[in-house]
């Protein structure tokens, strides 16, 4: 079966946390051609929408997900939001959670909202981070 | 924080505008430095699969570009408190060595106590890429501004 609208509430998580490297903050800067020295050097914060990288280790799970049939490549983002309680850091070890609020299924089409809660060592809440995905049932004839 | 950030700040002061040029090769980078493989950012094949005009910049691309000009204006990307942003056209990338430009600009929205909101557009070819765009920073101390004088 594929994704209904009885799907709201599901979750996904890692098991593992994700670990934050001044290495991976400076090579996403460099992608986004950023030269903020505040990403560089030995205690770098990351860029704020490094929280999507975070947030997609929750996102993949969800896309992957056998009873939702979803494919990746028909999957295109419609907005995002991100509240951020206080900056990614490297040294964090982050464990993101996502979480399907809203299906909404229309004609050739389906809009996935979800939240993923990002949190640190002890559920410090970090960052919160809404996002809506129009998945295309169908290839494109 | 520059102090220069603060002084004279009221609703409607631009920010410094930006410039950022969208090649495959930066497409490319930012799939690897961002880990989303979704090939319709790399692929002609998949991306007219999913009934794209062709290979589209990553729409967290566009969004973390854009919000360069909050953050090369408060110096600190720490203060950012919340950003969000609608993604209403597909950057289309062609594969060639020029890319496609796409510009940013921000201005101030509403000013509330330390707390400044700041209203982003993204043009490419005259089209706005990015829809409802707002970032919002803490500048850690009261802004003064007209709006609130007597």
């Amino acid at each position: 079966m594929a994704i209904t609208e009885a799907h709201a509430g599901r979750r996904y998580s890692l098991g593992d946390p994700y670990h934050v490297s001044a290495a991976k903050i400076a090579e996403f800067a460099t992608a986004l051609g950023d030269d903020n020295p505040r990403y560089r050097g030995e205690s770098p914060v990351a860029p704020p929408t490094f929280a999507a990288v975070i947030s997609a280790q929750a996102w993949n799970q969800m896309f992957a997900d056998p009873e939702l049939e979803l494919s990746l490549e028909r999957i295109v983002h419609g907005d995002q939001r991100f509240t951020f309680f206080r900056p990614l850091r490297a040294g964090d070890a982050l464990i993101a959670t996502a979480t399907i609020d809203r299906v909404r299924i229309r004609a050739g089409s389906e809009l996935i909202s979800a939240t993923v809660e990002i949190a640190g060592r002890d559920a410090e809440p970090i960052c919160t981070a809404q996002a809506t995905f129009y998945h295309a049932r169908e290839a494109a004839a | 924080m520059k102090a220069t950030v603060v002084d004279g700040l009221e609703i409607g002061t631009n920010l410094p505008p930006l410039t950022v040029r969208f090649t495959r090769e930066r497409l490319a980078r930012y799939a690897g430095a961002s880990t989303d493989f979704n090939p319709i950012h790399y692929s002609e094949y998949f991306a007219t699969q999913a009934g794209l005009p062709g290979v589209i910049a990553h729409g967290m691309l566009t969004m973390g570009a854009a919000l360069r000009v909050v953050t090369n204006w408060v110096g600190d990307p720490g203060r950012v408190t919340s950003y969000s942003a609608r993604f209403t056209r597909p950057v289309v990338v062609p594969d060639d060595a020029v890319g496609i430009e796409v510009e940013f600009s921000g201005s101030v929205f509403a000013i509330e106590g330390s707390l400044v909101t700041v209203s982003i557009e993204a043009i490419s070819q005259g089209q706005k890429v990015l829809g409802a765009a707002r970032a919002e920073v803490d500048l850690g101390v009261r802004v003064p501004h007209r709006d609130h004088e007597v």
